[in-house]
């Protein structure tokens, strides 16, 4: 029984120390490496020489106004975009909104490349668009590449925001006003729009996060026009300047910080705000306003699916945009990995999602139910993962683990281990919210009646827990599917995946097998989703489906 | 069933949650077998004390003594205490053998055993043939049955009831009231109840604990608690009263243009008393009867504002020097009265039944 009032303190500690040596420790590596000369860390190496140098350098400084300007304005174009849409699916009476909801969730299914993979075979210099329909030399490399297809990748994740805050803002509020002689468009800037403000800006920072640590979309769309994150990479890969590579990690880690960390600050006040209220029905709308955000809602879902429809038709034609005859040449990849790639994927996807899931769960059910003293520093380091981008935390892990010692280093434990950390705050804010769900006093039950931690974990919060923990599994193997940013660094010449293999194979000019390996990831994740739901279904409990795995 | 469970001490038990204070000085000695209410209205503190007996919340200082043992730092798991919750807080994952037998199981209980524990629990609580469902297949008064057998399956030392009848429907309170009371007898165990409604406390306990800003103001058998309130919170909060806030004036109360005879009047202190008495206690002046019987500056004509037919009684609402007061009457008496709004009648305040106190609890209305 003793060992009882152990287990609770160890397994914080043992959490705390994993986000430590693989969070921290990392991080430091790459603070080490900027700010000392060498990456030696002595008062004597401090310098500031590295930051100097980039800028003073006018060609790695333009990556920084680059970076901004395309976030700007990819996170102007999708808070605008999403709100309506948002607006659509919770405020008006239009049909098919199951169907619009699932779609504007399809990026999340694909690696964050899919949308400049399409948009090259559509707008490219040999765009299926631009050179053969329209004839023109005109094409979408460069910022507006850039901005497109970040706008195509961050819709699914600012519409879960707005959705939620539109849908728990109580409509009557609008009804009342209405009742008050407001007009329709006094209600709509008056009520509606101040009441969903933390929404909106919460969806604007994370769009901006997600936008400048993004790296698939930029590295292929981008051509000459470098941003952070492909800097980053050419770099550490180009030209094996650690040193740099670091510092503009550094660089980087500024804007996507304080964007996190406002997004945080305001996605607190979202949930004060949101109350159990329950939600009338919403009154009919007027036809003029359903047929209008009916097409509406057809163009963004219609431009989604043309990304999608792309990349997989141009996977099984012959030569895009010129021979349409069907084939699978593709699909038998030309570079060394090809299929043990996916393989690869696979069970590193599977590993991840059983571990995260679970380690999420333990983490969880220790820090809201058990309440330790070091809660609060626990929560910390849970949160912090979001805020670092994968390609910096990517970076570290080679700063930090690339020696003899670390036995992990160089085999796909590492890559296990990144993306379960790079994923965990998501995964843990899902699983307290669970936990939340059970009611504090069934735990007490089972102690009251001589459950120890073990037997009430395993018989009572786990079983209960079950749909959630699986969503989390599906969450974490669909991020480790996707994933480029936080891996690429870790991939080696012996362990590959299959999301990088996409940016290799584009590459090396091979862009039709690019696509089909992108098909191939994007039917794999379909497969697991299409599991969860069943899943779901059995067990009794509405699926969440993918807005809780977001 | 015999008895098991000893004496349970509360030797000058706080609790403060930073600065505020949740439980304040409490020193209590259970009887073994005796059956005690805290009785409160919410944030009284009557929980949190239920939670430090229990062990789920830990004191700031003072001691929780069982059998002559502190037990302030035996965990929960092991102090083998039954509790029920407001919530029933039934395992959803497990049928309703599953949760009777869950606290056997963990004292490794061999299967048989368990079965046959299990089967004298549920006929106990009258679900034999529910065994094989799910909570959400039963109603909310069979799952706190359930609940109930559940905790008085591993033969608790004390059984400790968070408002456990709170979620339920009125009809199915009262049922479920006397289950409870019948297998506190049956079982001979020491059971703490914590609520907030008095008609609940006085028909379960031995005695009643009245609890308010973390301290028991008040503790005795409901008998004494209805009839002698020992400040006028309790006077308030335990069934109702009428008060009168008056001046010392000749050995008798002005009342504005009433002076009220008032037995034992405490002539020392302050000149402002405050008096209340409760609407049963006001007598109807029965005019066939002599005027002897009543003291004459204890009579007043009133006029009835508001009638509320209650059943067995009749509730008349008047309005005497400013003040809303009530009274009870029987439906016979009314019936004889054949009161109508607006209609004066005369009322009879006996001086025996005020009681006196020095300050006035607010009602919150």
């Amino acid at each position: 029984m003793e060992i009882d009032r152990f287990i609770i303190p160890t397994v914080t500690i043992f959490i705390g120390l994993i986000l430590c040596f693989f969070m921290l420790f990392p991080l430091s590596a790459i603070l080490k490496m900027s700010f000392f000369k060498g990456g030696e860390f002595a008062l004597a190496n401090f310098t500031l020489v590295n930051f100097q140098k980039y800028f003073t350098t006018a060609y790695t400084l333009r990556a920084l106004w680059h970076s901004l300007y395309v976030s700007v304005v990819t996170t102007i174009i999708v808070t605008i975009i999403i709100f309506f849409y948002a607006y659509a699916m919770t405020r008006t009476t239009i049909r098919g909104k199951t169907f619009f909801r699932n779609v504007i969730m399809l990026p999340l299914v694909a690696p964050s490349i899919v949308q400049a993979l399409a948009l090259i075979y559509l707008f490219g210099r040999n765009g299926l668009i631009t050179a053969h329909l329209l004839k023109t030399d005109w094409n979408i490399y460069g910022a507006t590449g850039i901005i497109v297809s970040e706008v195509l990748y961050c819709l699914p994740h600012a519409f879960v925001i707005l959705y939620t805050t539109l849908s728990a803002v109580d409509i009557r509020l609008d009804e009342a006003a209405e009742s008050l002689g407001a007009s329709p468009f006094k209600v709509f800037t008056r009520i509606t729009l101040p009441s969903a403000k933390y929404g909106i800006f919460s969806a604007a920072a994370l769009t901006f996060n997600l936008t400048i640590t993004d790296f698939g979309n930029p590295v292929v769309i981008g051509a000459n026009y470098n941003v952070l994150a492909t800097e980053i990479y050419a770099q550490v890969t180009n030209l094996y300047r650690f040193d740099l590579g670091a510092t503009i990690s550094i660089i980087l880690l500024v804007p996507s910080l304080m964007a996190f960390m406002l997004n945080y600050y305001i996605s607190r006040k979202t949930f004060s705000m949101i109350s159990g209220a329950a939600r009338p029905v919403i009154p009919p709308s007027r036809p003029l306003k359903k047929i209008s955000y009916s097409i509406y809602c057809s163009l963004v879902t219609f431009a989604i699916f043309l990304v999608f429809a792309t990349v997989i038709i141009g996977s099984f034609v012959k030569i895009w945009p010129y021979d349409w005859s069907l084939t699978l040449a593709h699909y038998s990849f030309p570079s060394i990995a090809g299929y043990s790639a996916i393989w690869t994927s696979v069970w590193v996807s599977l590993i991840v999602g059983i571990a995260g899931a679970f380690i999420t769960l333990v983490a969880g059910y220790v820090m809201e139910t058990r309440r330790p003293f070091f809660k609060q520093t626990i929560y910390l380091l849970s949160v912090m993962p979001a805020a670092i981008p994968g390609l910096v935390m990517g970076l570290g892990y080679i700063l930090a683990f690339n020696k003899p010692y670390y036995f992990f280093y160089g085999t796909p434990w590492i890559i296990v281990i990144n993306i379960v950390i790079c994923n965990f705050t998501l995964g843990i804010l899902a699983s307290i919210s669970n936990l939340r769900n059970i009611d504090p006093s069934i735990e007490e039950a089972s102690i009251s009646l001589g459950g120890d931690t073990f037997r009430t974990f395993f018989r009572i919060i786990f079983p209960l827990s079950r749909v959630a923990f699986f969503q989390n599994f599906v969450y974490f193997f669909m991020r480790s599917m996707t994933t480029i940013s936080a891996v690429i660094f870790l991939v080696s010449a012996t362990v590959h995946l299959a999301a990088i293999e996409i940016i290799m194979l584009d590459n090396d000019g091979w862009t039709a097998s690019a696509n089909a390996m992108c098909t191939c990831i994007i039917v794999i994740v379909l497969i697991m989703l299409g599991i969860l739901q069943i899943v779901a279904k059995k067990t009794g409990q509405r699926p969440e489906g993918m807005t809780s795995a977001v | 069933m015999e008895t098991t469970s000893k004496q349970l001490v509360l030797k000058n038990i706080n609790k403060q949650f930073g600065d505020l204070v949740a439980v304040k000085d409490v020193d209590l000695v259970i009887a073994p077998a005796e059956f005690v209410c805290f009785l409160g209205p919410s944030g009284c503190g009557k929980t949190t004390l239920l939670r430090i007996i229990t062990g789920f919340e830990q004191q700031t200082s003072g001691d929780v003594i069982y059998d002559d043992k502190i037990i302030n730092d035996v965990i929960p798991q092991k102090r083998d205490f039954g509790i029920v919750f407001q919530s029933y807080a039934l395992f959803p994952n497990m049928t309703v053998h599953q949760n009777v037998a869950f606290g056997l199981k963990m004292r490794n209980m061999p299967p048989k055993l368990i079965d046959e524990r299990v089967g004298e629990i549920l006929k106990l609580v009258g679900l034999t043939d529910w065994e094989r469902h799910y909570p959400s297949q039963l109603s909310g008064g069979q799952q706190q049955r359930v609940a109930l057998g559940r905790a008085i399956a591993i033969k608790p030392k004390v059984l400790l009831l968070d408002e456990p009848l709170s979620a339920l429907d009125a009809k199915i309170r009262i049922r479920l009231r006397t289950v409870i009371k019948r297998l506190q007898e049956e079982l001979g165990v020491t059971m703490i109840y914590v609520t907030h409604d008095q008609e609940e406390a006085l028909a379960l306990a031995d005695r009643v604990a009245i609890m308010r800003d973390g301290e028991i103001r008040q503790i005795g058998s409901p008998w004494e608690i209805y009839k002698q309130p020992k400040t006028s919170f309790i006077a308030e909060f335990v069934g109702t009263s009428n008060f009168i806030t008056g001046k010392k004036k000749n050995g008798k109360v002005q009342f504005g243009r009433l002076e009220l005879a008032v037995t034992n009047l405490d002539d020392s202190g302050n000149e402002t008393v405050y008096l209340a008495i409760r609407p049963e206690n006001i007598e109807l002046v029965d005019e066939t009867r002599s005027s002897e019987n009543y003291l004459a500056s204890n009579v007043v004509e009133v006029a009835a504002e508001v009638i509320n037919f209650l059943g067995a009684i009749v509730r008349i609402t008047f309005i005497l020097e400013e003040e809303e007061m009530l009274v009870d009457i029987s439906e016979k008496a009314f019936e004889k009265l054949s009161l109508k709004r607006k209609d004066k009648f005369k009322l009879y305040f006996p001086p025996d039944e005020f009681h006196q106190y020095t300050e006035l609890f607010r009602k919150l209305i």
